[in-house]
């Protein structure tokens, strides 16, 4: 299938998607180890709860778990789209290309120096999936332009060197810490400070917009990039630009919620399907895709073993990983 | 004279701004004092916790024996001993317990410890401005001081006092029954596959001293040092001592038939024991697995009277 990307195209389908991601975003809210109706929901958003205690649980706990969800959501999607353009690789995301487990080592060597999961390890996971940028970056780069299988090669073999450093550091770490770390690894949405959230929301934002300015570079570096360079592409700066936003904003994700595996992989293949490969209308609909799918992971994670909680990493892989085997039947055969 | 004057106004201004924030912090209704909690954080106690989340086992175990087991209000899933803690209301894990949970059981005090909990736990809670109150304890004496501070801080001393007190009495029988006599070897097994035991800084190296025995973990390096069973077959301890946990899912018989451990001397003489998983974690209840251990390292040493319980 494929939506012609007319103005109006676009704008009824993410309201629409804005819309179901609202509706998800209250089920959510509703639902955790402490049942609640949506109207108790809906009176502890507005403040006029009765209950103080379920007030708490709703605008301390839930909502800031809930706007987490729907920020790295999207930004892991929009990154995993724009990257498997980029690059003409239907594997591209993220993780592949080793930003992730910089990420996790610059989180897992903070603990390891004598940080805290909560203070130290976002700025230092920060720090570490940048870094992997720049190297899987300056290796990628051949004649001044981003060689796409060196690039994804380079990033899938740095990402198994970063794993194996960060198996060396567990070892190293006090029993205590590696029991936060694995959770951390595993993908882990349920601690996020009000500061956290307010530097995710702009890098979030102000990231798709900007990969969003490219959508028309990437619908023609589809083709190839000989092909883009004689229609008029910058394609060396419009690769840059786009590879280094998909980084922060992953970075950035990474930092807060983990390795949350898949969702950059799967959502941007679902939303081609559902689309097709217009950037103009498969942006949108990939970031509201990605938030809503996360969003009913964590859901699902909180709630299946309550009052204990699966890492939602391990939802997102093992409803992941079947999806994404069928989609690839289908679509081979 | 100048100076003097300054310093007591500023002595007077620090006074006053404690009393402030004291006041400030307080709840209209009861009072709480700032006090420095085992692990070092600062956390605003109240002068009767009323309604106490416990995070950990041992911490419920130690409430109960407290006589504050009617003030508990939450407890996690490990928490198993006494039975009536199982009647309790859930939190969930130890280590990811529900947030939710514990707010909606408005207690007044949280207590936890780092040897259970994780510190994302704490921090949430500092956030939601719930007390937590973190004990820990990283020797047997460590574990009867962090008692009667528990005590202390609930109000409960004279009845933390007296727990202390009994359990002390039967520290110092323990230690006057193995003086003198020579301790045994003893491997520890905290894990088996790889295997692991405990290192000289841990908790457990400290009860197996006590109980009269040279853990052999102790002269190895790190918190939890593996070994290599060929490691072990040069080691040749003289007992060797099994949690009785469930994750130890191959029996006994088992492990004397693996090959190396057959080799064991500790194996051929049969001195090879399950013992209560009490001795894992920090609670009153340490010293019945130290008795354990006592008795089974010392048989020789162990009253008749007593060798039967």
């Amino acid at each position: 299938m494929m939506i012609p990307a007319t103005r109006r195209n676009v704008l009824l389908l993410t309201s629409a998607l804005a819309l179901g991601l609202v509706l998800v975003s209250l089920v959510a809210l509703s639902l955790g180890s402490v049942p609640m109706g949506y109207g108790e929901v809906w009176a502890a958003l507005r403040g006029s709860s009765e209950r103080s205690d379920l007030a708490v649980i709703v605008r301390e706990i839930r909502l800031p778990r809930v706007l987490l969800a729907i920020l790295v959501g999207a930004a892991l999607s929009t990154s995993g789209t724009a990257l498997q353009a980029l690059l003409r690789n239907p594997l591209a995301e993220p993780y592949v290309l080793g930003i992730s487990s910089g990420a996790a080592l610059g989180a897992i060597v903070a603990l390891w120096i004598g940080g805290s999961i909560a203070t130290m390890s976002p700025l230092a996971a920060f720090l570490g999936a940048l870094a992997t940028t720049a190297w899987v970056y300056l290796l990628g780069r051949r004649a001044g332009r981003l060689a796409s299988y060196t690039l994804v090669l380079a990033g899938v073999v740095t990402a198994s060197f970063l794993s194996a450093a960060i198996l060396f550091v567990l070892t190293m770490l006090s029993t205590r810490d590696v029991r936060g770390m694995a959770f951390w690894l595993m993908g882990d949405l349920s601690v996020v400070t009000n500061t956290e959230l307010r530097v995710l929301f702009p890098v979030v934002i102000v990231g798709f917009l900007f990969v969003y300015a490219f959508s028309k570079d990437l619908n023609v570096l589809l083709l190839g990039e000989e092909e883009a360079a004689h229609l008029g592409v910058n394609v060396v700066r419009a690769q840059t630009m786009i590879y280094l936003l998909a980084s922060a904003m992953t970075g950035v994700a990474v930092a807060l919620s983990g390795a949350i595996g898949y969702l950059g992989l799967l959502v941007p293949h679902l939303a081609r399907m559902l689309v097709g490969n217009d950037h103009r209308t498969l942006l949108p609909v990939a970031a509201l895709g990605g938030s809503i799918v996360l969003v009913l992971s964590d859901t699902l994670a909180r709630t299946v073993v309550a009052p204990n909680e699966l890492p939602v990493g391990a939802v997102t892989a093992v409803a992941g990983a079947p999806v994404f085997i069928y989609l690839l039947r289908r679509t081979a055969g | 004279m100048d100076s003097l004057c300054v310093k007591q106004s500023r002595g007077l201004a620090k006074i006053t701004f404690v009393i402030l924030i004291l006041t400030a912090a307080a709840p209209a209704a009861r009072s709480a004092r700032l006090v420095t909690d085992q692990t070092g954080r600062r956390v605003e106690v109240p002068d009767r916790p009323a309604r106490i989340v416990s995070l950990g086992p041992g911490i419920t175990e130690t409430l109960f024996l407290l006589g504050l087991g009617d003030r508990v209000v939450g407890v996690t899933d490990s928490c198993e001993y006494p039975p009536e803690a199982k009647l309790k209301p859930s939190v969930g894990s130890t280590l990811s317990p529900s947030i939710e949970r514990i707010i909606v059981l408005k207690p007044d005090l949280v207590l936890g410890t780092p040897q259970a909990n994780r510190r994302e736990t704490a921090d949430q809670l500092a956030r939601l401005g719930i007390p937590l109150y973190g004990v820990t304890a990283g020797t047997v004496e460590g574990m009867l001081a962090s008692t009667s501070e528990l005590g202390h801080v609930l109000g409960h001393d004279a009845e933390a006092e007296r727990v202390v007190h009994q359990l002390q009495a039967r520290l110092d029988a323990i230690s006057r029954r193995v003086a003198g006599r020579k301790p045994p070897r003893v491997l520890f097994v905290v894990w088996y596959r790889p295997l692991m035991t405990a290192g000289s800084q841990t908790f457990l190296s400290d009860v197996i001293r006590r109980a009269g025995g040279d853990p052999i973990g102790a002269n190895l390096s790190g918190e939890w040092p593996r070994l290599s069973v060929e490691e072990l077959l040069r080691l040749q301890p003289d007992v060797i001592l099994f949690p009785e946990t469930q994750s130890f899912a191959p029996k006994l018989d088992e492990f004397r038939s693996l090959a190396g451990w057959r080799d064991l001397r500790a194996v051929k003489e049969g001195r090879i024991y399950f013992i209560s998983d009490t001795i894992v974690r920090s609670s009153p209840r340490l010293i019945d697995a130290l008795e354990e251990i006592a008795r089974l390292l010392h048989p020789e040493a162990t009253p008749v009277e007593e060798s039967g319980r």
